[in-house]
């Protein structure tokens, strides 16, 4: 087939994208949560070997990219990849490879399972036609090492802390590591210190459960952060907090939510997170919660 | 409140994990129950040199702000 016959949207649609040498394409592939086994490595190499020009691209996506691929390859590099698994990514106004931390599976700060978070929100959302891309990305606590903030979907895990004195030592480390000062020390009865968590500054990050000594700062709650309308690029905006320590039901029903809602009312090559701007985020939170 | 301190160590510029590292060595020199006080910077070395000594059954018994940095003192376990 020659270039110009080529459907280029419908290639874009499946991660296959034209290079400036218009008779060469990139290989976008779908790792979610960028997991890969040895097996489909090896597989990668061999396909950028064979069709590519011998190395791969690693995108900002935690995806793998095989660049250099002559058109007249691409199906045939595309079931040889095939044959291990590997599907191939997306490109274009639509939901893309979802990205995650390792989480609870092995990092000692991770707060939820991130990589079965990413792999349900990819096979619920995956593909789907948007006003513009729309990203997603699950993050286990709030170091946030995923960014769930750049995303326009954001999950993050978060604990709620409360603190039992029964056990307190009144050491005063938590007050002096907590990152936002969200813990206030005052005077308490029969001339104790009593240590007081402030809501609203605390960001749920667990680095006073954690660390507390004398395990008077116990977990609460265990629950779900959700951001929306995080981008970056030429117009970058931090993930809005939509609510906090959601259950899993919950984080599934506003994120299902906040998709449609964006899929309703966003206009063409508007990102979720500028649509949220121009309709104002208090009514955007008011229609998103409304009932949950 | 004045402490009893056996042995002290400041650990002001020394990033993680070189800190703990030295954390450990100098609660090597002292007996179960006596007092090791440490000079640790904020940020990350904050939050990781309690916690890891925490992990490791020892217990932080005060810390105080100093500037840039913090004492902890903390009791061998």
């Amino acid at each position: 087939m020659e270039e110009n016959k080529l459907d280029l949207a419908a290639l874009k649609k499946i991660g296959m994208i034209q290079q400036k040498q218009k008779e060469l394409f990139a290989m976008r592939l779908r790792a979610v949560g960028g997991d890969l086994t040895v097996k489909q490595l090896a597989k990668i190499a061999e396909v950028a070997e064979k069709y590519g020009s011998g190395f791969v691209h690693l995108s900002t996506r935690q995806g793998v990219e095989i660049h250099n691929v002559h058109h007249s390859n691409l199906e045939k590099a595309r079931n040889e990849l095939d044959t291990v698994d590997i599907k191939m990514g997306a490109c274009g106004p639509r939901v893309r490879i979802v990205v995650a931390c390792p989480g609870d599976s092995t990092c000692r700060w991770g707060i939820i399972d991130t990589k079965t978070i990413a792999k349900e929100l990819d096979a619920k959302y995956f593909r789907e036609d948007t006003p513009h891309k729309f990203k997603l990305a699950v993050t286990g606590c709030p170091h946030n090492c995923a960014k769930a903030t750049e995303n326009d979907i954001g999950v993050m895990g978060a604990i709620l802390p409360r603190w039992s004195g029964a056990t307190c030592t009144d050491c005063g480390l938590c007050v002096n590591i907590c990152p936002t000062k969200a813990i206030e020390k005052c005077p308490g009865s029969a001339g104790k210190n009593e240590y007081l968590l402030l809501q609203d500054k605390c960001i749920n990050c667990s680095i006073c459960t954690a660390s507390c000594p004398a395990n008077s700062w116990v977990i609460e709650k265990k629950g779900h952060n959700l951001f929306i309308g995080g981008t970056m690029g030429k117009i970058p905006r931090f993930g809005t907090i939509l609510k906090k320590l959601l259950n899993k039901n919950e984080l599934d029903i506003l994120v299902e939510k906040s998709l449609r809602y964006y899929q309703k009312d966003g206009r063409k090559k508007e990102r979720f997170g500028h649509m949220i701007d121009r309709i104002g985020i208090e009514k955007v939170k008011g229609d998103l919660l409304d009932g949950i | 409140m004045e402490f009893n301190i056996k042995k002290a160590v400041d650990l002001h510029n020394v990033s993680c994990p070189m800190n703990f590292v030295k954390t450990k060595a100098a609660l090597a020199q002292i007996n179960s129950g006596e007092l090791l006080e440490m000079i640790l910077d904020e940020g990350e070395a904050m939050v990781n040199v309690p916690r890891s000594l925490k992990e490791e059954g020892h217990i932080v018994i005060k810390v105080e702000p100093l500037g840039e940095t913090f004492r902890v003192i903390v009791r061998k376990g």
